[in-house]
């Protein structure tokens, strides 16, 4: 990561602008879309992403089943108010919590487990928490909870879809700052240390187990965090909330935007999610058979992942990344001072 | 310093170390050979915690350290260099370096996000000194190259730096000289006796017996996972039973050649 820091001491500029531009359409995109409910699953999407993104991209951990913690936050959130009566805000704080707590918990064997077998374990444990879900009354059971009151402060609640959307970019803002300090810290030199030989790693004095288990809780917490919002803006969870299929987006979008960089699972995110909603539209013209959605949603997939590779193996924001460098590097040489 | 006790560990039905004690003092440069599947890496393996013994004890400074995990012994002060490159591919070299410094610094994930006084006050330290351990290995000026693809002799300088930056009291190098130049041979022999001579204890294998017999004060020797002599340089290469296990077949190879 060394060279991509040197490079943005030496040309702050071009970064720096991307940032504040990206900052600034997503807190006036709200105020001017018809349709705050995709924004708001795109944003959802790329907090998870960003985790997910930091997992796999720097501790070379993978996961199929993010969708588990995603469900573990929305649950705390909807039982934790429908039946326990927790204050709203307290359910919100918890969601990541708890997300993170129960990754720490089945974290440790499963993280016994490397690569394609890891990933089929995160996988076993999303359709662990479905069949719960489906089966425990407490969780909801097949019908799922519903009733779940708004976010707010005692009398004082919020109204319409708006502030969420606000809140969830607020929370957005805070996953990414966190990530960016936490691969920027002896934590994160260890994680990425261990990506690169666990032996070495360990004599070098990283704990690797506990290392493992603190980046996967972690990247559950964010998951957490944004299945917590999401109970609130769609006051409604059910197991079929959170489809397998959802949780092999979040890898797609991570893969695509770029492992390894801090900025990878939002740029995956809205790529993927504006992809799927302009299929969306496409598909449901009249004249489509109903299954022409799944069919091109699985064939955009196949399409992304085998051009991502062909042509940006590393995902969009390292090439992105190297290109403008490049561009820079020949503007500088042509005209010098 | 270092005391290994009637340690054994098999592999099914082989042993690969075998009752082998072993003692090192404070300070000591100790040299260890012997003929290829001796069992040097597996004492190696032994002592840095990546094995665990069938038998027998490990301690350093007198405390016994053969039930704690590889990370607890390198916060113990054991370090290692690899045989192979084990380098963290996609960091540079001053963050490899940086790495190694986890066995003697604290902050963790919570002070991570917080960035108090006490942790960005570690980082500088962890950074300037990883800057001095890339100096005094000669690689300041690739600080902030990626370490993958490095020449042999550059990663095996890396290395160095790396196990340098734990400020190790122990310090085990694998076979460091294999597939350097004689030039590389000649300034890594020069770090390890400077090393040395700045007070780490240092236990080299080394399959280039001259290197070995010119840097160490005693020399332990290894044959089919039982040490089979143990004195110093000219003791060693005088006993009988090493020159019929290893020198002797050694001097018939070179005479051939």
């Amino acid at each position: 990561m060394a060279p991509v820091m040197s490079r943005v001491m030496s040309r702050p500029q071009p970064r720096t602008a991307l940032v504040v531009l990206a900052c600034v359409a997503a807190c006036v995109a709200p105020l001017v879309l018809p349709d705050l409910t995709f924004f708001m699953r795109m944003v959802m999407a790329a907090i998870v992403v960003t985790g997910l993104s930091m997992l796999m991209g720097y501790s070379g951990q993978a996961s199929l089943g993010q969708g588990a913690f995603v469900a573990a936050g929305a649950l705390t959130v909807a039982v934790g108010t429908t039946r326990f009566e927790l204050p709203p805000l307290v359910a919100l704080l918890a969601a990541p919590l708890v997300a993170a707590g129960f990754a720490a918990l089945v974290g440790v064997p499963l993280l016994r487990l490397h690569g394609h077998y890891l990933a089929f374990g995160t996988l076993a444990l999303l359709l662990m928490v479905q069949a719960a879900m489906s089966t425990f009354d407490v969780l909801g059971g097949a019908l799922g909870v519903s009733g779940i009151p708004p976010l707010g402060v005692g009398d004082r609640v919020v109204v319409g879809q708006l502030p969420y959307v606000y809140l969830a970019l607020g929370c957005l803002g805070l996953v990414l700052l966190l990530s960016h300090r936490t691969v920027h810290s002896r934590f994160g030199r260890g994680i990425q240390a261990l990506a690169g030989s666990q032996t070495a790693a360990e004599s070098a004095g990283v704990p690797v187990n506990r290392s493992k288990v603190t980046i996967f809780a972690l990247s559950a917490g964010y998951a957490g965090l944004a299945g917590g919002l999401s109970a609130f803006f769609t006051p409604y969870v059910s197991p079929d909330s959170f489809p397998a299929l959802e949780s092999f987006t979040y890898v797609i979008m991570a893969v695509v935007g770029g492992l390894g960089t801090i900025w990878g699972g939002v740029v995956g995110a809205v790529i993927v999610s504006v992809l799927l909603q302009v299929l969306n539209t496409v598909s449901s013209q009249p004249g489509l058979p109903p299954t022409a959605a799944p069919i091109m949603q699985y064939a955009t997939y196949g399409a992304l992942l085998v051009l991502a590779l062909l042509f940006m193996p590393r995902g969009v924001v390292p090439s992105v990344d190297a290109g403008v460098g490049r561009l820079l590097e020949r503007a500088r040489v042509e005209a010098p001072g | 310093m270092l005391k290994v006790e009637r340690m054994s560990k098999h592999f099914g039905g082989v042993y690969a170390n075998r009752d082998v004690s072993l003692e090192v003092a404070e300070g000591e440069l100790r040299g260890v050979i012997g003929p290829n599947g001796a069992g040097k890496s597996t004492l190696f393996n032994l002592i840095a915690g990546h094995l665990r013994p069938d038998a027998g004890s490990i301690s350093l400074a007198g405390a016994h350290i053969d039930r704690l995990p590889p990370h607890v012994r390198a916060r113990r002060g054991v370090a290692i260099v690899f045989q192979g490159a084990r380098l963290f591919a996609g960091m540079s070299l001053l963050q490899n370096v940086m790495v190694g410094a986890h066995a003697r610094s604290r902050a963790g994930l919570v002070s991570a996000a917080f960035r108090p006084p006490a942790q960005r006050r570690e980082e500088r330290e962890i950074r300037t000194q990883a800057e001095q351990c890339l100096d005094r290995v000669g690689l300041l000026e690739l600080a902030d190259r990626p370490a993958e693809g490095l020449p042999l002799g550059q990663q095996r300088r890396l290395q160095v730096a790396r196990a340098l930056a734990g400020r190790p009291r122990l310090l085990l190098l694998d076979e460091p000289a294999s597939g350097l130049r004689a030039a590389e041979r000649t300034q890594l022999a020069d770090l390890i006796r400077e090393l040395n001579g700045a007070g780490t204890t240092i236990l080299l294998v080394e399959h280039d017996v001259g290197m070995v017999t010119s840097l160490a004060h005693r020399i332990t020797v290894l044959d089919l996972g039982t040490v089979i002599a143990d004195g110093t340089p000219a003791e060693v290469t005088s006993d009988p039973a090493v020159v019929k296990a290893y020198l002797g077949t050694g001097a018939d190879h070179a005479a051939h050649h």
